[in-house]
């Protein structure tokens, strides 16, 4: 199932919207984006699969540090190469969408700063989210020494089993002291 | 094959974690039900039995990809579940609310106004901005749907029932003070007509837009009866208590998480890492300014042994509140340079006031008594400035031609300069009280919320002195009608102007600032390479002074509905024009600040400060209707002694029981056992507050200990796998 086809069908709509955080304008409006990605021969092919240079096309993703994480875990292709279906797409708008719980965000949050996949955030992952953060031009990369220390003071607050890495509640233990994160994890078409 | 294997290792990972976890019953906030717990390998009996004690998995909420969450529901869908019927009306109810939840969602965003400008205003400049323009959006809808109200209850039916009705009370008293003519005599040129539209007299006077148009009529037909100035007071109070009701609303959700989030975790060095990246970041420039605030923020934590820091911190909510406003409050660039340095500067300065000699402490103290007094002393100026411009206005009020506009204007003139002025000469003396940055920040903040709401206080409390002779309803000129009908044949019409003249002008003046300084300074600084004109630099949209000029209107707005029923209609159209003009200044003007960024507290700081504004009107309102004598010249309440006398007159007119019921309520017999049940009520939930973080705080040290358990074990293997591998070592070397 699944489509790209120009037009969604009644049932299919209302599967999503059973299915996703997202309303009936959102999902429409995802599936006009999405068609403007594809190019003509694709169209007419139901599941087509959208790579990821396509797919960061977008302007709501095209300046984000963590695009290619993004994309990396949504995707569902078995070559794990960012490539995007609709339905895939549908995924990543309604964990980033407006009514999307505090849980869902959190756990799709921490899969993206997950880099090795390992489903903990150890000292390699910590040290890329922070590059990505504070971008990676001259005067804003920090230090090996700034880094090492920043990395221990996050596992001093954040670890409290002590193993060494931020595991899933670990994460959403700090994730739900923030006031802000629901509001910032945020794309709107 | 290798990928294959990766990636059933990375599934595993996730599903492990979450099943160990849910055994552990972990203390984060969120509900463990929902996690993804999907086992393909149960049988259907299996999860009959689970399945008959709670409702089915919302399957939004499952981190499972589209095809896995259709693959879950068709199994649900086929699973016939034993349960009893009540079980089953019950879930069938829980999912016609969650339908019908999901119905109003998508109804109300249909009526979202500017949803996309607000989007690109969040992208682009951060969440700070952002939350202005929501707010400026929620008080237009507020000011709407107050207009909606009041003209279905009391507008509309004043215009069917103009002609008809008959007058409540007959006229009693006295000649002179029930003469009043607003029409005005003679030729009227046609700019007159300008001039009145733009100071609320002549032809603006006498119609729907002032209180004393209105008819003191009551319908009374044989099945209908509809009692205009009781409509009209009714509607007043009511449009207070809406306003209150959607204002705490709207704070609900902000206040809960600002409470529930507290201060112990305020900006350290995880929470800066996970939480604050804003995915809504549109175009790289302000994906870069928002990296380089990031790198900032880390590197000024740096500089500090900061665990040690909030260690010692004794009273957390205060420095929570100092902290929220601190980075939420984007203030002027005074304060800015303040706020850069927040964090080494206080330590700086807690270092320096703990090396100061005895001698020193008090000459600072001193000195910070004197800059106190010396600016409260500014202010005091600033309010007999206003006192005596009302005055002067009053007195020459009635002049024809420009002249007598200005004077009608001097009120408001003399409120914007004084509110201009006087914070920028208490930023001055703030420099030199060097107080902590993040104190000086608070004190800046109060000391001009103070300024613009008691400025307006006081423009109320010399009308009042005027109307009603200083209080004195013995002397000469109220001894008559119990006001001053000669400067005031209808005072509540001239109340009405005076705020519908404080509104007009602040629109005209954020429109002239608009084209007179913001447009001019941005050609000025991009045209010319003068060092001067880049030092001064492009401007920064100001939050905290933008959100205090829309608290100020507002409140302008609360204080004169009662006398200008047409002013939430005024005040509508007047916050779209400033939403579109502050949208212009924003993109074509203003630079992207470097410290900015998105909070649920901004919203509620900002709101706890329009709460203000509406208390001081609910004062003035109170007083209005309990204790002046109204017109008796005009106005749906003339002959009454006070506004609030109709209502029992007209309960006398209810049946027995009702009145008996309603005296009931009213009487202490009732209200102090409700006082009594509402303080029970809150003390259980403080006690249920305190119960909680207690249990937060074990189960903290439970997952602590568990930690070291693990630890513990491994160790323990590692041991046991290195006696093991030994034998085989020597009984290798033995060969």
């Amino acid at each position: 199932m699944g489509t790209t086809a120009s037009q969604l069908g009644k049932d299919l709509l209302s599967e999503y919207q059973e299915l996703t955080f997202l309303t009936k304008q959102e999902i429409l409006l995802a599936h006009k984006r999405f068609t403007e990605l594809l190019t003509k021969d694709e169209k007419d092919l139901p599941n087509t699969r959208v790579s990821m240079e396509r797919v960061l096309t977008l302007p709501e993703l095209k300046s984000n540090p963590f695009r290619k994480r993004i994309c990396y875990v949504f995707s569902t292709s078995e070559q794990k190469d960012g490539s995007l279906t609709f339905e895939d797409f549908l995924d990543l708008l309604s964990a980033f969408s407006d009514s999307a719980t505090l849980e869902i965000k959190s756990h799709y949050a921490f899969r993206i700063f997950d880099f090795d996949d390992d489903g903990t955030l150890d000292c390699g992952d910590l040290e890329k989210l922070v590059n990505c953060l504070t971008g990676e031009t001259d005067e804003t990369r920090l230090t090996t020494e700034e880094m090492r220390q920043l990395i221990n003071n996050i596992l001093e607050e954040s670890d409290i089993d002590k193993d060494g890495t931020v595991n899933l509640s670990e994460f959403q233990h700090v994730i739900s002291r923030s006031p802000d994160f629901v509001s910032s994890f945020k794309i709107v078409l | 094959m290798d990928s294959e294997i990766q990636r059933q290792g990375s599934r595993n990972g996730y599903h492990g974690d979450q099943q160990s976890l849910r055994s552990r019953q972990v203390s984060s906030r969120v509900s463990n039900q929902n996690y993804p717990q999907f086992n393909w390998s149960s049988t259907p009996a299996e999860d009959d039995v689970e399945g008959s004690s709670e409702m089915p998995r919302d399957l939004r909420s499952s981190p499972l990809h589209m095809a896995l969450k259709r693959a879950v529901r068709q199994v649900q869908q086929m699973q016939v579940p034993v349960v009893s019927s009540r079980e089953s009306w019950k879930r069938n109810k829980a999912k016609s609310l969650r339908k019908l939840k999901d119905n109003t969602r998508e109804f109300l965003y249909l009526f979202a106004l500017w949803s996309k400008s607000l989007q690109k205003i969040g992208g682009n400049f951060g969440g700070g901005v952002q939350s202005f323009f929501l707010f400026l959006r929620f008080l237009v809808v507020l000011n709407f749907v107050s207009f909606l109200l009041i003209a279905g209850f009391v507008l509309i039916p004043s215009i069917v029932f103009r002609s008809v009705g008959t007058g409540l009370v007959n006229s009693t008293g006295p000649e002179e003070c029930m003469e009043y003519d607003p029409n005005p005599q003679g030729l009227v040129l046609f700019y007159n007509y300008f001039l009145d539209l733009l100071s609320g007299t002549g032809f603006m006077e006498y119609s729907y837009m002032f209180y004393g148009y209105y008819n003191n009529t009551m319908v009374d037909d044989t099945n209908f009866s509809y009692n205009i100035p009781l409509a009209y007071l009714f509607t007043a109070v009511f449009y207070f208590a809406f306003c209150l009701i959607f204002i705490i609303a709207r704070m609900g959700t902000a206040a809960r998480v600002a409470v529930a989030t507290g201060g112990s975790a305020v900006g350290n060095y995880s929470m800066i890492v996970f939480t604050s990246w804003d995915y809504g970041c549109l175009g790289d420039r302000a994906t870069k300014l928002k990296q380089k605030n990031i790198h900032y923020r880390l590197q000024v934590r740096g500089d500090l042994s900061y665990l040690a820091g909030w260690r010692t911190l004794r009273k957390k909510w205060w420095r929570f509140l100092i902290r929220v406003t601190c980075f939420q409050m984007n203030l002027s660039p005074t304060s800015f340079l303040f706020l850069c340095q927040v964090d080494l500067e206080e330590e700086m300065i807690k270092k320096r006031a703990a090396s100061l000699t005895t001698n020193q402490k008090v000459v600072l103290y001193a000195l910070r008594v004197f800059m106190c007094l010396v600016a409260f002393g500014l202010i005091i100026g600033a309010f007999y400035g206003i006192f005596l411009a009302t005055e002067f206005s009053q007195e020459k009020s009635g002049k024809e031609g420009i002249l007598g506009l200005i004077f009608e204007y001097l009120p408001s003139i003399v409120i914007t300069a004084g509110n201009f002025l006087v914070p920028l000469m208490c930023d001055q003396i703030a420099l030199i009280e060097r107080y902590a940055p993040s104190t000086t920040v608070i004190v800046a903040l109060l000391r001009a919320v103070f300024l613009r709401l008691v400025s307006l206080g006081v423009l109320l409390f010399t009308l009042w002195r005027q109307i009603t002779c200083d209080g004195n309803t013995e002397s000469a000129e109220c001894k008559l009608c119990e006001y001053n009908y000669n400067f005031y044949p209808c005072w509540e019409t001239r109340v009405g102007q005076e705020m519908y003249k404080l509104t007009l002008f602040d629109l005209l003046i954020n429109i002239a600032v608009l084209v007179l300084v913001e447009f001019p300074r941005r050609m000025v600084v991009d045209n010319w390479s003068n060092k001067l004109a880049q030092w001064v630099g492009r401007q920064e949209f100001v939050v905290s002074s933008n959100v205090l000029g829309l608290v100020y209107g507002q409140t302008v707005v609360w204080t004169g509905a009662l006398f200008c029923p047409l002013l939430p209609l005024i005040n509508t159209v007047k916050f779209i024009i400033l939403f579109y003009c502050k949208r212009i200044t924003l993109f074509n003007n203003c630079r992207p600040a470097l410290k900015t960024f998105r909070s649920t507290t901004s919203t509620f700081f900002f709101l706890v400060v329009l709460l203000f504004g509406w208390s001081l009107a609910t004062v003035v309102m109170v007083y209005s209707l309990a204790e002046i004598r109204p017109s008796m010249g005009c106005g749906p309440f003339r002959f009454f002694p006070n506004m609030w006398s109709i209502v029992p007159r007209s309960f006398s007119s209810l049946s027995e029981t009702t009145e008996e019921f309603l005296f009931f309520i009213g009487s202490q017999a009732f209200s102090i056992p409700l006082f009594v049940l509402f303080c029970v009520v809150m003390c259980y939930f403080i006690a249920l507050a305190s119960v909680y973080g207690k249990s937060v705080a074990l189960l903290r040290a439970q997952l602590k200990l568990e930690g070291r358990d693990k630890q513990f074990l491994v160790k323990q293997i590692e041991k046991l796998s290195r006696q093991l591998q030994i034998p085989q070592h020597t009984a290798g070397a033995g060969q």
